[in-house]
């Protein structure tokens, strides 16, 4: 027995091998995120968790301030020698956090590298439109595009600047797990699945970073996140429903952050398939729905409602095209017009968006008399059917539309241009509208060629907005910070009190 | 083995009760229009998370409170018997009437083709039911009867390892023997005398599975991928008032109870069924 | 006996086959991951050319004969969303894995055989009337809704154990506990089971005639002979125990292969999904081929049957 003994010591301190929990400090804030980051490599990835992590790594050649304007970031400054071609100057007192300097080199190598389609870089369609890059000067940078591209300097604020040498040397999987930029933070630790660490960057060109670390933990149940808040062990949950937000408001030593976003909750109606090809039945839905209702009861009130599908946050938001009223006795009378009272809709969902809504959406209707059958898939077979032919997308989807770019192109044109994949919907004067405010570098213009094209949205109804969406984070009430319509999640904002 | 095949009233004094409250929960379920007292699935949205007893301004009274969207707790839990209790049964049923004659034939005939199917039923054992069943979810859809085809098609190998194994013991039984020597068909031999054999181990694997099933439906409820929406069952509730443990702790603790009471009904079924029908209770 | 556990080897390679192949095909049967990964406002034209690249376009036996060319390669590949070896994210999990279901197995054994035992020596008394619904709570909740009530009472309440993560002992505690409740049960019943077996039988009372005490007879024979199933039951647990906890992982942040899996399955990230689903059914597959050596090494009567 005693011969056995070390060996049983051995295995029951197994797990006290792993670090000792810490100690919440002052010093360290802690996020609680809903994912683990996928990559941080800020060209490889398209989600919201490593985006909200990189991003405090790296800078970006463009970046928006906080009332959404553009402003310099890498770039000091820029103009247009034509529509398809762009100059850009760049600072020079930038160095990334291995010392050495940010030039015109780093930029062309990390607009050609994301546009390469064999780095398979699943941001290549925001690039898409560039032509070629060249280094015109000692910090002067020249795009060519293919086309003019209005919304070209709303896409260049998500480019990260890569460190050319750096990624060079060490290839891109190593440059993956160990990256380095010329953000406030650098990376100090990534655990898989449970937490990232950054740790201030003090040569940092654009201030003095407010925290000496930053962790990022992975917790991916909402009462989780809560109870971390609760426990001191997060000061921020990245990540909160309305109700629980509506909870914590009587938590003294907690606050809610939150501010709208460029995010719109919309139901999209499918005008290609079933008993909603019919405009008359599509109206009529969009007159049963009762937003008011849903924001009020189902959000708490975290949300606006919208008159058309795009939010105030973006340009081209126009506020003078009308929503359909909620107005059930007209949406029933609309129905036995088009013989459609009873008719069978199939609502697609999955559990990546507001079960609740859903289902109110779904009582509303079926109070006016339609016969609504709620389909929920995993979110990857809801985009495989809501992409494909009409007759699997569903009549009826709940969406929560972002493009990260706060121009309208980047959301009705993908949403209802004829051709594109979620677009069940075609009509050629919205097409010519819509390709016109994309390639038009005239605001004035772009504003009126959109505002016709909501007109059209208006009179066709193959889909409408329900509500913008709100950014909702908890945090401890010592943390000051003013969240921002892109969500972006710039810790160099934040400061305790 | 004269316990399999005696009167139910020579059972036990605790498994008639056990089967009564099991009666009663199917009760329950089938009277459900007329049990509850409001319509499960109507919502009305001013009356989020009342508790219980609530009183409406209407004068509607609400015995176990409302759910997240303002819909009646005692209606849904009631609707909710029967989502939670077809499922179970019949996908207990589709497993064990797929499983048990692979098993059967394993058993009996061994050799090549008993290879083949304990192969297939060991790789499907290996992986874990949870993972498969949410991957075949992704693949079949949404629904009642692909939710019952999910679950049954991930749980039958439990009982052809089971029938397999039984079937060979069985096999080598005198009587089987001399079944075989007065000419009897293979087929009349497996059904006559190798299934009444078999069925008691059978019954009782039957009755944990009753159990995991609710739970496992449960869990695909968690992750989005039970019961569709609106409709309820005691997992989809549950998991539907998962967020609101702390401040609307009805919403989980009714159904919790209901599915509590009925797993444990059935694996304690399970348990005296297996002590009855096998006095010494061999392992398996 | 070697032949024979060559055989067993041999079989255990082909039903590791088995479940790459029906894991392969299932996976992609589901779809592929390329929606996924592009900004929602890819166009068609785009979706297709990473589809491309990805390789997702070609038909489905030539990646399937590539993916298996691979592996015989030891090769597990690279994933599609986070872009870095499979063996490389798959290892960072493993210690997780192993640390929740030792702890958990610690757990269901430390309490599930002792109340097993007990069930077993005064069935039919209060005693077990009174440990049956306890033991079976374990396997009658969701564990998602007990898994929150533990961090409840435990976490916020009390404070005594960190709410969530994976840092230290402490942290290890309500895990274990939640996912070796669904064990315990299982434990406790194979346990009384076999009690009741090894009880009935002529030994015991042959024992007690020779003057035996009854707990002499019970702590030297019946409990070594009760070992025999409940040995095979642990076995075949522990693949349950390492992916099943996908629920548990996920509501205690716990980074396990579990949680990893099904948000590979989210993602479509179809090679981390088959290398956790390959890990997991080798595990499970050497483990029950190593409780059954076991068994005939303990018990020679008993053959190894193909």
């Amino acid at each position: 027995m005693r011969r056995r003994l070390p060996l049983l010591v051995a295995l029951l301190t197994v797990p006290l091998l792993t670090q000792p929990a810490r100690a919440a400090g002052k010093t360290t804030l802690t996020v609680d995120l809903a994912n683990d980051a996928a990559t941080l490599d800020p060209q490889l990835q398209w989600d919201t968790d490593s985006y909200t992590v990189y991003r405090n790594i790296f800078d970006n050649l463009v970046t928006r301030d906080v009332t959404g304007k553009i402003v310099p970031q890498v770039a000091a400054a820029w103009h247009y020698v034509n529509p398809t071609t762009i100059v850009f100057t760049l600072r020079r007192d930038i160095r990334f956090q291995n010392g050495t300097s940010l030039t015109a080199a780093d930029v062309v190598f990390s607009i050609r590298r994301i546009t390469n389609p064999s780095f398979r870089s699943p941001q290549l369609s925001q690039f898409d439109t560039i032509r070629s890059v060249d280094i015109t000067g000692p910090d002067q940078v020249t795009l060519h595009l293919k086309t003019p591209y209005a919304p070209l300097l709303a896409q260049l604020v998500k480019l990260s600047i890569v460190p050319k040498a750096y990624v060079e040397k060490v290839g891109n999987t190593q440059f993956n797990e160990h990256p380095i930029g010329s953000g406030p933070y650098r990376l100090e630790k990534w655990q898989h699945g449970v937490e990232i660490v950054l740790a201030a960057n003090g040569a940092y060109w654009g201030g003095k970073p407010p925290f000496p670390a930053v962790i990022f933990r992975d917790v991916p149940s909402d009462a989780t996140r809560l109870a971390d808040l609760r426990t001191g062990r997060a000061d921020i949950d990245h990540q909160m429903t309305p109700d629980d937000a509506k909870a914590i408001a009587r938590d003294p030593a907690l606050k809610v952050l939150s501010t709208p976003t460029e995010r719109v909750g919309y139901l999209f109606i499918n005008a290609a398939y079933g008993p909603t090809k019919n405009v008359l039945v599509r109206r009529a839905i969009a007159m049963a729905i009762d937003r008011n209702a849903i924001i009020q009861a189902l959000l708490q009130g975290y949300a606006k409602p919208v008159n058309i599908l795009l939010t105030p946050a973006s340009f081209g938001y126009v506020s003078d095209v009308p929503a359909w009223p909620f107005d059930p006795k007209a949406a029933r009378a609309l129905l036995e017009k088009a013989h459609a009272v009873g008719a069978h809709l199939t609502f697609l969902t999955s559990p990546s968006y507001n079960r609740q809504i859903t289902e109110a959406i779904q009582q509303m209707l079926d109070n006016v008399g339609l016969k609504v059958a709620i389909d929920q898939v995993d979110q990857p077979t809801f985009l495989r059917r809501r992409e494909g032919p009409a007759a699997h997308a569903g009549n009826l989807a709940q969406g929560l539309w972002s493009c990260a770019c706060q121009d309208a192109d980047g959301t009705i044109w993908p949403l209802f241009h004829s051709g594109s994949i979620w677009s069940k919907y075609s009509n050629p004067a919205f097409d010519k509208l819509v390709d016109a405010a994309r390639t038009s570098l005239d605001p004035k213009q772009r504003l009126a060629d959109y505002h016709a094209a909501f007109e059209i949205l208006h009179r066709d109804v193959p889909g409408i907005g329900l509500y913008q969406a709100y950014a909702i984070y908890g945090a401890r009430k010592q943390l000051q910070w003013m969240p921002t319509p892109n969500e972006a999640f710039f810790v160099m904002s934040m400061r305790w009190k | 083995m004269s316990g399999a095949t005696g009167g139910v009233l020579r059972l036990p004094r605790s498994i008639r009760a056990l089967a009564a409250i099991l009666g009663a929960y199917a009760a329950v379920a089938i009277l459900a229009p007329w049990l509850a007292p409001h319509n499960p699935l109507h919502q009305v949205l001013l009356l989020r998370l009342r508790p219980p007893l609530y009183r409406s301004p209407s004068g509607t009274i609400y015995w176990l409170g409302t759910d997240d969207v303002g819909r009646d707790l005692l209606s849904r839990v009631i609707f909710g018997a029967r989502a939670s209790l077809s499922v179970a049964i019949l996908s207990v049923s589709v497993s064990l009437l797929a499983g048990t004659p692979l098993g059967l034939l394993a058993g009996w005939f061994r050799g090549w083709p008993a290879m083949i199917i304990m192969r297939i039923v060991d790789s499907m054992l290996s992986i874990p039911a949870i993972l498969l069943a949410v991957l075949t979810v992704a693949v079949l859809g949404p629904g009642f009867f692909d939710l019952i085809l999910v679950l049954g098609l991930t749980r039958w190998p439990r009982y052809t390892r089971l029938a397999y194994a039984q079937t060979l013991q069985i096999a080598t039984r005198p009587f089987i023997r001399a079944a075989e020597l007065a000419g009897a068909r293979t087929g009349r031999i497996l059904r006559r005398h190798v299934l009444p054999n078999i069925a008691g181990p059978l019954l009782v694997l039957a009755t944990t599975e009753f159990g995991l099933m609710i739970l496992f439906e449960a869990g695909l409820s968690f992750l989005g991928l039970g019961i569709q929406p609106p409709y309820p069952s005691w997992g989809s509730i549950m998991s539907d008032g998962r967020q609101y443990v702390g401040r609307a702790w009805w919403m989980t603790v009714f159904p919790g109870v209901c599915l509590f009471g009925l797993v444990l009904t059935v694996n304690l079924l399970g348990d005296r069924l297996r002590d009855h029908l096998d006095p010494r209770s061999a392992y398996r | 006996m070697l032949r024979l556990v060559a055989l067993r080897i041999g079989q255990a390679a082909v039903s590791i086959w088995g479940v790459l192949t029906i894991i392969f095909f299932i996976l992609h049967l589901s779809g592929d991951p390329t929606l996924l990964l592009v900004p929602p406002d890819a166009s068609r034209h785009q979706i297709a050319l990473l589809r491309h690249e990805l390789g997702f376009d070609r038909p489905l036996l030539v990646q399937y004969l590539a993916y298996l060319g691979r592996l015989l390669r030891l090769d597990l590949g690279q994933s599609l969303v986070q872009r870095l070896p499979v063996a490389r994210i798959l290892a960072s999990r493993i210690p997780y894995t192993v640390e929740l279901t030792f702890g958990a197995l610690v757990v269901a054994t430390a309490i599930g055989l002792p109340t097993g035992a007990a069930m077993a020596l005064w069935r039919g008394r209060w005693v077990e009337r009174v440990l049956v619904p306890i033991v079976l709570a374990g396997q009658s909740l969701p564990t998602f809704w007990s898994g929150i009530l533990l961090i409840l009472l435990f976490g916020v309440v009390l404070g005594w154990l960190p709410t969530s993560g994976a840092q230290g002992f402490s942290a290890l505690i309500m895990p274990s506990v939640a996912l070796g409740a669904l064990t315990m049960a299982t434990f406790a019943r194979m346990m009384r089971i076999a009690m009741l077996d090894e009880l009935s039988r002529d030994y015991v009372t042959a024992a007690r005639a020779r003057g035996l005490s009854f707990v002499a007879v019970v702590l030297r024979h019946v409990l070594r002979n009760a070992a025999i199933p409940i040995i095979t039951i642990a076995a075949l647990e522990i693949g349950n125990l390492m992916a099943g906890a996908v629920i548990v992982e996920t509501v205690f942040a716990w980074p396990g292969i579990g949680q990893l899996a099904m948000q590979s399955i989210a993602d479509r990230d179809f090679l981390v999904v088959q290398a956790v689903v390959l890990f997991v059914s080798v595990v499970y597959v050497l483990s029950s081929l190593l409780a059954d050596l076991a068994y005939a090494v303990i018990d020679p009567r008993i053959r190894l049957t193909p």
